[in-house]
């Protein structure tokens, strides 16, 4: 499919069409002073300067908290009665391209050998509108993972902004669909019609991801006193984690009374204490280096060796969200030589 | 498909106090058809639901030589746990599973077999030990070397029984210093130096050790000492888990995710991987 065109005001006419059709439009907005991405009813709720919104969408497919199943003692017995997973169909407006990469990452780890249902439901109900970045901060680090402002990984349509409204380039089955059922919203590309100049992040220096993966699978380094020198002032909120577009981590717990309530999956971090706590005391991660380094572990060596995927896609939201400053870089730096 | 996460209704069939603080489980399945199809294999492991207050991860402690039930043994020391420890003959619980890999041994045929258990890491060793019994003719000597804190805390005390007096299995139980009654009539030393001192032949043998991490560490060893070699010795892992099925992120030891991969593996295997676990 040739590219195509919107306005900015015609996003409206598409916001329109999709509610219509009975779908979701969800775009980055400015709510409780934070870009956020949220559902949308209108272009005007639309912020188009912003660098990434605050949290991540994969909270469409992989919610905060979700009802797994209901359960009720009665005289009579009991009941587990698994609740319907609700997959709406829903278009993200404006994702960067470097959070693109992302579902693609958490549906490795939701579907190799058992499928978990209640992320791939969603996901497929997922269209992703990838906005290329005209603007970057000094938290970006995408291009030190191998994606740019002009990634197109796990992106169903990529939009370029030009003055007035964005060039739409279908890029996935899914991308050029979607496309389709909305054609009424788009026209062709008018003459001089100019993408704006994406912008550039520079690399953080002495980062080498082949390097970094090769110390990270060697058992000396994973001994290294290093480890806790660098992370010494990370106080263990998991704020990193939440705001992370790929990490996965989850708890599954009831809420009730022992006579009915739900049981439900909930984010999780490795981040905490409890979180691989044994029931008789023993802590295989007990002090908070050791969880960081699980995170790190994940991000560059579990996710590309084990699941063949992008465990980190240079966001950099952790590194804007850590209250002490933490900047993943500087691991990734130090690990690397 | 349906939702992986969903567990099946089981009711409590039979309790048997272990321990003061251990008990176990004959579960069956409420639905028939699951309970004639419900397959597993040694050293698989289960999540196991106490409505209201979540699942714990437990081994199944019976034999797949064994059907229509499954045991598990647990101690009471969690949320969980505690409010399993509450229910009575006929309740109904959860279960999801079977999971994970199990013990090779069809590949064991002809070897002996010395089972070397701590505490409550018994009950893994127990699926091992009534699927090997139930089909006696195919393998060698069996020993089991089983110790405990104290007398009271060593579980299975019945069948501890029949084996001993079984002439076919040689059974050496042992409990810590301090740990032993007037009347107790087994050893007293911890399970690594017993061991040892047992002189296990290392030739055509497999060894099953399962225990806390101290005691394996140990126990590994001493096993090197009288001449196992490491592929030779097989043990099960235990990390918290909250979904068995390798999603959850709370299992894994460097890349290596014990509710798939796991929970059996080598010496060899233990040995290469990182040191978390």
């Amino acid at each position: 499919m040739t590219d195509k065109y919107i306005s900015k005001d015609g996003l409206n006419g598409l916001i329109a069409s999709v509610k219509a059709s009975g779908g979701r439009f969800v775009a980055p907005v400015l709510d409780t002073r934070q870009v956020v991405y949220k559902e949308v009813s209108s272009a005007e709720e639309i912020v188009d300067d912003y660098i990434l919104p605050r949290n991540s969408y994969k909270e469409i497919a992989f919610p905060q908290t979700e009802i797994l199943a209901k359960y009720e003692l009665t005289r009579d017995g009991v009941t587990i009665d698994p609740v319907e997973i609700v997959a709406r169909d829903t278009v993200v407006f404006g994702a960067r391209p470097c959070e693109a990469a992302s579902l693609a990452s958490l549906n490795s780890v939701f579907t190799w050998d058992f499928i978990d249902e209640t992320f791939t439901k969603r996901q497929e109900k997922v269209v992703v509108l990838s906005l290329g970045c005209v603007d970057a901060d000094d938290e970006c680090f995408c291009t030190t993972v191998n994606l740019s402002p002009a990634s197109t990984e796990g992106s169903d349509v990529a939009l370029y902004e030009t003055e007035n409204g964005y060039i739409v380039t279908p890029l996935t089955d899914k991308g050029t669909a979607f496309v389709s059922a909305h054609s009424d919203s788009f026209t062709d590309v008018a003459k001089g019609e100019e993408k704006k100049e994406l912008v550039n992040p520079e690399k953080v220096e002495g980062v080498d991801l082949t390097k970094l993966g090769e110390r990270l699978a060697k058992s000396p380094n994973y001994d290294n006193p290093e480890w806790a020198e660098l992370t010494r002032k990370c106080c263990g909120c998991g704020a990193c984690t939440y705001s992370c577009p790929t990490c996965h981590c989850f708890d599954i717990i009831d809420e009730g009374t022992a006579f009915e309530g739900e049981r439900r999956k909930n984010w999780d971090a490795c981040q905490f204490n409890h979180f691989t706590l044994h029931a008789s005391g023993h802590n295989p991660r007990d002090t908070q280096y050791k969880r960081y380094r699980n995170r790190f572990m994940c991000k560059f060596h579990i996710y590309p060796t084990k699941f063949n995927s992008t465990g980190c896609v240079g966001c950099g939201r952790c590194i804007r969200v850590c209250p002490v400053r933490l900047d993943i870089t500087d691991l990734m730096t130090a690990m690397s030589s | 498909m349906s939702n992986i996460y969903i567990p099946d209704l089981v009711t409590i069939e039979d309790i048997y106090e272990e321990t003061p603080d251990i008990r176990s489980f004959r579960l069956v399945f409420k639905d028939e058809k699951l309970r004639e199809s419900f397959e597993f294999k040694t050293g698989q492991f289960g999540l196991y639901s106490a409505f209201g207050l979540g699942e714990s991860t437990f081994c199944i402690a019976s034999s797949p030589t064994r059907k229509g039930y499954i045991q598990c043994t647990y101690r009471k020391t969690g949320r969980v746990t505690n409010a399993l420890g509450e229910l009575s003959i006929g309740d109904t619980m959860g279960f999801r599973g079977p999971y994970g890999n199990h013990f090779p041994i069809e590949e064991w045929k002809g070897k002996n077999i010395v089972f070397i258990a701590g505490g409550i890491a018994l009950p893994p060793v127990r699926s091992v030990i009534w699927n090997i019994l139930d089909r006696r003719e195919d393998f060698g000597d069996v020993t089991i070397v089983y110790g405990a804190k104290t007398v009271e805390d060593l579980v299975y005390k019945e069948e501890l029984k029949h084996w001993d007096e079984r002439p076919d299995v040689k059974l050496i139980q042992t409990v810590d210093p301090g740990g032993e009654t007037p009347e107790w009539q087994g050893e007293v030393g911890f399970v690594p130096t017993v061991l040892e001192e047992a002189k296990v032949p290392a030739e055509n043998t497999i060894a099953v050790v399962c225990g806390p991490p101290i005691m394996i560490k140990f126990c590994l060893n001493a096993l090197g000492t009288l001449g196992f070699s490491d592929d030779a010795v097989y043990t099960t892992l235990e990390n918290k888990m909250k979904c068995g099925v390798g999603k959850c992120g709370r299992c894994n030891v460097g890349d290596i995710y014990i509710c798939k991969e796991g929970p059996v593996y080598t010496a060899t295997e233990i040995k290469a991987m990182f040191d978390d676990f």
